[in-house]
Parts: structure tokens; sequence; C-alpha cells
């Protein structure tokens, strides 16, 4: 080797980081070379004078800063953590009380009872409802028939009237309240109750009671008004059967001229 | 380490009673300041606190603490622009003159004091290698571990290092 290549491994020598071989070679090199002798002992003079620039000790002041710092930096960690920890705790306390398991089932058998009992009480309670709504209603439809018939015997018209009138909101009228109604329309005094109940009557058309009773009353009445009206509500309904009664009619020898004159167009017209 | 990063924050006490000396000697070698070397070792040492889960274990502790603790150096005088070197020269040049041991000779003061001068012309490179080899007695692969380069590298660095030393030196006795 060179001396230039010794001379480059000086530093490692000092620093010792030479293998015992290398440093043997070394060694042996320098102590044939006066140049590199030069060289290193300069360098290791150098060294050597570096080593004596030592640091001075750390004052102890370092130490109690030191633990001041490490001190409030472990309760602030902790600090932090505790209240976090606190929660998880907790929460796995609960799982741990609690077999996994048990704890799951418990938790489904729970939610199926409130499941049933749910089903169960929303239909009972529904059908109630409804039972319920349905008395009510009938209860106010048996209301208002009674409130019509009573109105039926009141001396006002217009009460009477009124009663009548009841009887358009009444859906499935009975035998009772159809009778009352033709009674009405027979024998009251007041030819406008009369007519609004013939008005009545021709809503409930579709009962056979209320046709029959309506051919009946063809040749009871007397007023010319009503006689009309009979005959339109007829041409209405084209009820044939009619056809006899308003013949009848038709002889009696004080009826109107205008009514004799509709009556026999109606008849046509049904024939 | 690993137990500290575990949680066993007091085991830190432990790692500043063994290394704070060595760290505060690189410290100091590197800025030739106690008080700042001082400050720079406790920040050093909350950093590690602080960044404890970045400590892998993978390498060793002394590694990782000097690489932390270049770069809170680094981050330091980096805050302070206006010291382009964070080598204070004439600090310890007044501490030689008025040297604790009065019976050495004038010479070897002189001596010192010229090499002290040296160190501060070297660059921060080249000191820094010197000063992890000479004073911390840091293997090259130790070394290498730190600075994150070959050993090889480390090898070249030192010694470039000492031909530079040794040249700013003769140059400063003529």
């Amino acid at each position: 080797m060179k001396c230039e290549q010794y001379q480059d491994l000086f530093t490692d020598y000092m620093n010792k980081q030479l293998t015992a071989a290398g440093r043997a070679d070394l060694e042996q090199h320098v102590a044939g070379c006066n140049d590199c002798a030069r060289e290193l002992a300069l360098l290791k003079n150098i060294w050597d004078q570096l080593g004596e620039l030592k640091a001075p000790e750390p004052s102890a002041h370092a130490k109690v800063r030191f633990q001041a710092m490490l001190d409030t930096y472990t309760a602030s960690v902790t600090e932090k953590r505790s209240l976090w920890d606190k929660i998880t705790d907790n929460w796995n306390r609960v799982w741990q009380l609690q077999p996994r398991w048990p704890l799951a089932y418990s938790i489904i058998v729970i939610l199926i009872s409130f499941g049933c009992g749910y089903l169960i009480f929303h239909n009972s309670r529904s059908d109630k409802q409804d039972q319920q709504l349905q008395a009510l209603t009938s209860q106010v439809h048996e209301l208002k028939q009674t409130m019509m018939l009573a109105l039926l015997e009141n001396p006002s018209a217009s009460e009477r009237i009124r009663g009548v009138s009841y009887t358009s909101e009444i859906k499935h009228a009975d035998k009772q309240v159809i009778n009352a109604l033709l009674v009405t329309l027979n024998n009251d005094p007041n030819v406008n109750v009369r007519l609004s109940t013939l008005d009545a009557l021709a809503h409930l058309a579709n009962h056979a009671e209320v046709r029959e009773g309506l051919i009946k009353s063809i040749v009871q009445q007397d007023s010319p008004l009503l006689q009309s009206a009979i005959a339109d509500v007829m041409l209405k309904l084209q009820e044939k059967r009619s056809v006899g009664s308003f013949k009848e009619l038709l002889k009696q020898k004080d009826l109107d001229q205008g009514v004799r004159e509709k009556i026999k167009e109606t008849i046509t017209q049904l024939i | 380490m690993l137990r500290v990063k575990t949680g066993d924050l007091d085991k830190m006490g432990l790692l500043f009673e063994r290394y704070h000396r060595s760290l505060y000697g690189f410290l100091f070698h590197m800025t030739y300041n106690k008080e700042a070397s001082e400050d720079l070792v406790q920040n050093v040492f909350y950093k590690m606190l602080k960044y404890r889960n970045t400590f892998t274990g993978d390498g060793e502790f002394m590694a990782w603490m000097y690489q932390i603790a270049r770069n809170t150096l680094k981050d330091t005088y980096k805050k302070k622009p206006q010291q382009t070197s964070h080598y204070d020269v004439g600090e310890f040049a007044d501490k030689i003159a008025g040297g604790t041991l009065a019976d050495e000779p004038l010479e070897a003061k002189q001596t010192r004091a010229e090499l002290h001068g040296a160190m501060g012309n070297l660059s921060n490179d080249h000191r820094e290698v010197l000063i992890m080899s000479r004073f911390q007695e840091l293997k090259y692969q130790e070394i290498a571990q730190i600075l994150q380069i070959t050993e090889g590298a480390v090898k070249v660095r030192a010694h470039r290092a000492m031909q530079e030393l040794k040249d700013v030196y003769l140059k400063m006795k003529r």
C-alpha cells in the first residue's frame, strides 16, 4: 500500500475503528516511514488535544427541570386519558358484568315480547275503536230518527219540514220512518210539509213500500200543486202502476184544469 | 424506551439518568453554550416524550435520541437566522483564558484555544462527525445510523473532517 492510502486510515486508527490486523499493518508501516510518522504524530496531537476540550457537567438544575417537565407531562396525559378511559371502562364493565350470550339472549327476548305486545294491543285497540265508532254512529242514527219522528208531530209547520229534511241524512230508512213519512204525506194539513215529504220519499223510492204508498196517495191528494208534483215523481220513477190511480183521479170533477192536462200527458208518457 | 411508549412514562426518568450527560456533551460541543445546551437537552427529552409513538424499537435508542437532538438543534437555530453558525467561539475562548487549571502551561491553553477556533471553522457536518467519534466515542456504524448514511460515508466524512481540522489548525498556528 502507498503512504497516501495509509494516511487515509489515520483517522480510523485514532478512532480505534481498525481491525487488529489493519492496526498492526499500519503501525508497521509508520515505523518504517518518516513522512507517515510525522503526519500521524501531528494528527495524534490534534486528536489528543481535541480530547482535552471537555464538555462541562450539566448542572444539577437540569435534572430538577426535567423531573418537573416529566411530572407535568405525565399529569396532562393521564388527565386526558382518564376521562376517555372512564367511559370505555364503564362500557367494558357492563359487558363484563353480564356474560355476553345470556345478555344477548335476554335482549332478544325483550325485543320479541315488545313486538308481540305491540301487535296484540294495536289490533285489539283498533277493533275496540271501530266497535265504539259503530255504536256511536248507530246511536246518532237512532237519535236522528227519533228526533225526526218527534218533529213530525210538532204543531209548527216549519219544524215538521225540518223533521222531514232529516230523512235525507238517514241512509237506511226503516219501516217506521217510511210509515211516518207516508202518514205525513197523506194527512198533513200544510201543503209545504207535504211537498217536502214527497221530496224526501222520492229519495227513498228504491223501497217497494214507498212506491206503493206513493201510488195509493195519488187519489188522496186534493192540492193541485201536490197532484202535479206526484205526477212528476211518477214520471221520473217510470212507475206504470200509477196509471190506474191517475185515471181515477181524472174522474174527479173538481180537478184543476192544468193538473188534468198534466196528468193526461203523464199517463201517455208512462204508457 | 419501549416501556415508555406503552405508557410507563416514569421510565423516562431512567433514560434521562442514563443518557442526559452524553446528550448534553454532544449539544455542548455543537453549540459551546452551556445554557442553550441545557435548554436543548430539555427540549429533546420533551420531544421524545411527545413523539414516543414514533419510536419503532427497530434501531437503537441512542440513534433515535441523536436524530431528535440534531433536528432540535437545526430547528432552534433556524429560528435565529442572525446566527449563521451555532458554534459560539467567543464564550469558550474566555473560559480558556481564565481556565481552572492555573498551573497549566500557557502553551497548552493556547493550543486548545486554537483548536477550538479551528473546530468553529469546520462545517457542521464535519464537526458533527468529529464530535460523535471523538467525544461521544460512537462507532462508525452507530454514527451511520444516526445520520442515516452508510458506514463508508461516515468513514470518508470523518477522514475529511480530520484533514480539514488539521489544515485549519496549522493555518492558525502560522
